[in-house]
């Protein structure tokens, strides 16, 4: 048959407007994707819907189960930081330039460029809301004050990242920077 | 009856081209605007300076008119254009009315012109391609059943036994949108130019979903489908390739597309089952839609010489080929895991434009290169500009696409990498953000490039008017009156049968979208305990009500998400998932589509007051690369305090608990909130006059955000 045979052969009697139709048969290639789809759609509400396909909250579950253990071998090792240490890191000039460094780019925005207060009290006096001793200052930086709008770093930095600010918070005690915010909290004397 | 056959009556009549030439007009003009619109909005996420610290150009604000007016007023026009045209030519019958037409017409026009006006002002529903508020989604409804009157009885008074394909594509267009439209914009006035949806939270995510997925079956892809039927034939003086594959396409088409709403919701608030079904029914779309394209493309047999060389049928097999793209990567992205990745991000841009300019744009370029040669009775000006049209065309679609498959799939994957310590890789959102900017100037000289074509598309159509001839003969049509049909002369095929019951055939196509439109949403919108309440949930104070109405008004849904999905790494990012509870007074619904900047379903008592009050005047004080505009107006306008009583009243009438005493003393209760936010600001050094602006509204909103779940009131 050729192929113009074939053509005529398969031309209907519809006219419209002078478009003419042929009717030639669905592609088995296509109607066999039409036909995969709908068993694979079926297949997948049954087994997720009614049968034991994990739901997105089980999966959620179970993710979140792996992770809090990570996190919590991740807590254990970090928790070990003496008052020491930490005093012993504000003497090392490499720390203090790491620290400064967090400093400007996290916390400069609401503590000042100097550490002089702006959303955040001072850093630079001797009075504390939270505590004056490195260790204590470690602790709420990592923690945060979250409902007084001290974000918690604990999640967005490492340990030694958190010590080197600390340290660079300390090496800047007293700088007395211009426009500094009135003190608040308590009075701390090392 | 039973006249005999041979006595047959010829009737005498002409088309009515005038509607068609000036639905040609109009798809040029708004075409233009809307692309123009889009290449602008496009630019300010590449430079935030664009947005010019003016309210009414500001991004939130602009993207309603570039995403409306590409859809209803370049697409929606271009499609009038085409069914006019063909619809009377096809039916051998002038319309039934042309005052109805122009009705239409006008109507039409002046319903954009609104919109172009009032989305910048900020008037708006607050829901994306829903965004125009009520007086005009109530004027569409009227202008639509105009347009359908019109369109039915002109079937009535065919002259031709059959409707051809083209028209069931067109019956189903109409009544859908009809459908959609209707029941997404059933909302309470609260003023001229402020409504409140009867539906709330996740009943109006899953309404709007149901929509927004559809107005892209039912508005870019069933009516381009009927264009396509008619004038690629014409175009390739070819025969349709098969009929049963339209009938088989068209039905399937039509009964699954409904379903598919939910896939936009995927890991969100909205009830597993139902993100199941939004799921499994985008995978059986594919063959449905795939069937279009092949019909189009198979249609091109023997004539695939004259691709080469003529830009129309170039536009045609472009399109068609940008269709079946699109037509796969949308189910693709439905499967959840893939959502996972793609959801919020510049992904899903890059797939709606695939599908918008790489198909709605090109068949309806070759549809006006077409029809304008014809119309004016005169040849095209120049097919050299027109092929240059398509290769400019065809570049910009290709580099916007793929910027923003790079851009989303980047950033997607940066948002949830998590290294061995449990901590995410890029905790800081505007790492993802920066990462991605250079994509983003790609991306608008993608656009330039597209809308560079439309012009030059412009200047050839005006030329070809411009040499058209002054004087015209209207053509005079012959042709034979319909018989009152017998069972014979339908045919013997059932299908065929149908398709000379058009009233029928309506009917079922009716019933087809009905089905999924039932089962999805009924549970939502009657069962109250779809969403259970939380009687520890207090409503929006009525500060934080306005503060929620300057969000919306603003536009910073388009940006911003209000949805924490159940995956690990947003927990480490936001804080834990949200929960269908904690939308239930959000009228309307504020989960966005996009994150252009982070999710904010988590906010409140993120900052301090005045960590807002520094970023909404500048961002960059707070984020130095921040791409987010600023907002000084919000510095400037003072709060509507008077219009709080009648919110609050509009909102007990929806059924949200406020005790008589709240409503009566709505505005008192925000002037002492007011107060006592500004109060807190102005000891920190904020300027003593705030205490009555926008922006210590919009702070007490945000500051909410979240806040019950911190505090553990929604388990
Ligand atoms: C979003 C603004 C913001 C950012 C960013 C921020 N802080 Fe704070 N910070 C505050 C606020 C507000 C307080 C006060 C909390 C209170 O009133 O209890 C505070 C308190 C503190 C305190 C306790 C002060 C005291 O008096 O006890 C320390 C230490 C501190 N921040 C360190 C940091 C460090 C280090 C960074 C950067 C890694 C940082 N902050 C980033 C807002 C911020
Ligand atoms: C053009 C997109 C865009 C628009 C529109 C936009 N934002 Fe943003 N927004 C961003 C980006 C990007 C960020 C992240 C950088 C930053 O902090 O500024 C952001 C950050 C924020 C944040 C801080 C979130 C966090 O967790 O750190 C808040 C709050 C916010 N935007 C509120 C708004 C409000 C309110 C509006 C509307 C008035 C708005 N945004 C409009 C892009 C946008």
């Amino acid at each position: 048959m050729t192929q113009k045979d074939d053509e005529q052969k398969n031309l209907t009697d519809h006219e419209y407007d002078g478009i003419r139709e042929y009717d030639y048969q669905l592609p088995t290639w296509w109607l066999n994707l039409f036909y995969a789809s709908i068993v694979f759609a079926a297949g997948y509400f049954i087994w997720y819907q009614w049968m034991d396909g994990r739901s997105i909250q089980e999966e959620y579950q179970a993710e979140k189960a792996k992770l809090d253990i990570i996190l919590a071998n991740e807590a254990s090792k970090s928790a070990t930081v003496s008052e020491a240490d930490l005093l012993a890191l504000v003497k090392e000039p490499a720390q203090i330039k790491a620290g400064k460094e967090v400093f400007q780019n996290r916390c400069a925005v609401c503590h000042g460029a100097q550490g002089q207060g702006l959303i955040g009290p001072n850093l630079t006096d001797e009075y504390w809301l939270h505590g004056g001793k490195l260790a204590q200052i470690a602790q709420t930086v990592t923690n945060g004050i979250p409902e007084k709008g001290m974000p918690p770093w604990g999640p967005l930095l490492t340990p030694q990242q958190i010590h080197s600010v600390v340290a660079y918070i300390r090496s800047i005690r007293g700088s007395n920077p211009p426009n500094a915010k009135a003190a608040q909290g308590e009075l701390y004397k090392e | 009856m039973n006249q005999p056959e041979k006595a047959q009556e010829f009737d005498s009549f002409s088309y009515d081209d005038d509607i068609v030439k000036k639905f040609v007009h109009a798809t040029l003009i708004w075409g233009f605007i809307a692309m123009l619109a889009g290449v602008f909005i496009a630019s300010q996420l590449a430079n935030w300076r664009l947005n010019l610290g003016l309210p009414w150009i500001t991004f939130g604000r602009l993207r309603p008119v570039h995403t409306n007016g590409a859809i209803f007023a370049f697409a929606g026009n271009a499609v009038f254009a085409g069914v006019y045209y063909s619809m009377q030519r096809l039916l051998k019958t002038r319309m039934y009315s042309d005052l109805l037409s122009r009705v239409h017409f006008w109507g039409w026009q002046l319903i954009i012109v609104a919109a172009a006006i009032t989305l910048p002002l900020g008037y708006t529903v607050g829901k994306e391609y829903a965004e125009l508020e009520w007086p005009i989604a109530f004027a569409i409804n009227v202008i639509w059943v105009i347009f359908a009157f019109n369109f039915f009885k002109t079937i009535q008074i065919r002259r031709e036994r059959h409707i051809y394909v083209a028209i069931w594509f067109y019956i189903a267009t109409i009544l859908t949108t009809a459908l959609l439209h209707v029941l997404n914009t059933i909302q309470i006035p609260v003023s001229m130019w402020k409504s409140y949806p009867i539906y709330s939270g996740v009943q109006d995510a899953l309404v709007q979903w149901w929509y927004g997925h559809n107005a892209v079956a039912f508005v870019l892809t069933t009516p381009f489908l009927g264009l396509m039927y008619y004038f690629l034939p014409k175009a390739a003086d070819r025969p349709v390739y098969s009929y049963r594959l339209s009938i088989v396409h068209f039905w399937s088409l039509v009964f699954i597309y409904i379903w598919a709403g939910p896939h936009h919701l995927l890991y969100t608030a909205l009830p597993e089952w139902a993100q199941t079904l939004g799921m499994i029914f985008s995978i059986m779309l594919i063959a449905p839609s795939w069937g279009g394209m092949i019909n189009g493309l198979l249609t091109l047999r023997g004539a695939w010489n004259r691709v080469r060389t003529e830009p129309i049928l170039k536009f045609f097999v472009a399109g068609l080929t940008f269709y079946g793209m699109a037509t796969l990567e949308g189910p693709l992205l439905s499967i959840k895991s893939i959502s996972a990745v793609g959801h919020y991000t510049d992904w899903i841009i890059g797939h709606v434009h695939g599908g918008t300019l790489g198909w709605n744009g090109f068949i309806t370029f070759a549809m006006v290169y077409w029809l304008v040669p014809r119309l004016w009775n005169t040849k095209l000006y120049s097919e050299k500009l027109a092929n240059l049209h398509f290769w400019v065309g065809f570049l910009g679609t290709l580099t916007y696409v793929i910027s923003m498959w790079t851009a989303g799939i980047t950033q997607g994957l940066m948002w949830r990498a998590i290294d061995a310590s449990g901590k995410l890789v890029y905790p800081d959102f505007i790492e993802t953000v920066t990462r991605i900017v250079p994509l983003y100037y790609v991306r608008a000289v993608g656009g330039a490039l597209y809308l560079s074509g439309f012009v030059i598309m412009l200047y050839n159509i005006y030329r070809t008017i411009a040499l058209a001839p002054k004087e015209v003969e209207p053509v005079v049509v012959r042709a034979p009156k319909l018989l009152e049909p017998t069972f014979e002369m339908l045919g013997r095929k059932p299908h065929r049968i149908l398709e000379g019951l058009p009233g029928l055939f309506a009917v079922l196509s009716f019933v087809a979208v009905a089905v999924g439109t039932f089962i999805e949403l009924t549970p939502a919108v009657l069962s109250s305990d779809y969403v259970a309440v939380n009687p520890a949930v207090k409503p929006y104070s009525p500060l934080q009500l306005q503060g929620r109405d300057i969000y919306v008004r603003e536009g910073c849904y388009l940006c911003h998400s209000q949805m924490v999905r159940p995956l690990i790494s947003e927990t480490l990012r936001y804080g834990s998932y949200s929960r269908a509870e904690e939308s239930v007074y959000d009228r309307p619904f504020q989960w966005g589509s996009k994150r252009t900047g982070p999710d904010l379903a988590r906010v409140g008592g993120k900052y301090p007051d005045l960590w807002h009050y520094r970023h909404m005047m500048d961002p960059r004080d707070v984020t130095p690369d921040s791409i987010m505009p600023i907002y000084p107006w919000l510095y400037r306008d003072k709060i509507d305090f008077d219009v709080l009583k009648k919110k609050l009243q509009v909102m007990k009438s929806l059924g949200v608990p406020y005790t008589d005493d709240e409503v009566e003393h709505a505005s008192d209760l925000a002037h002492e909130e007011a107060h006592r936010i500004a109060s807190g600001l102005v000891a920190q050094g904020v300027p003593a006059d705030t205490e009555d602006k926008d922006i210590i509204a919009l702070i007490a909103y945000l500051q909410r955000l979240g806040a019950d779940f911190k505090k553990g009131l929604i388990q």
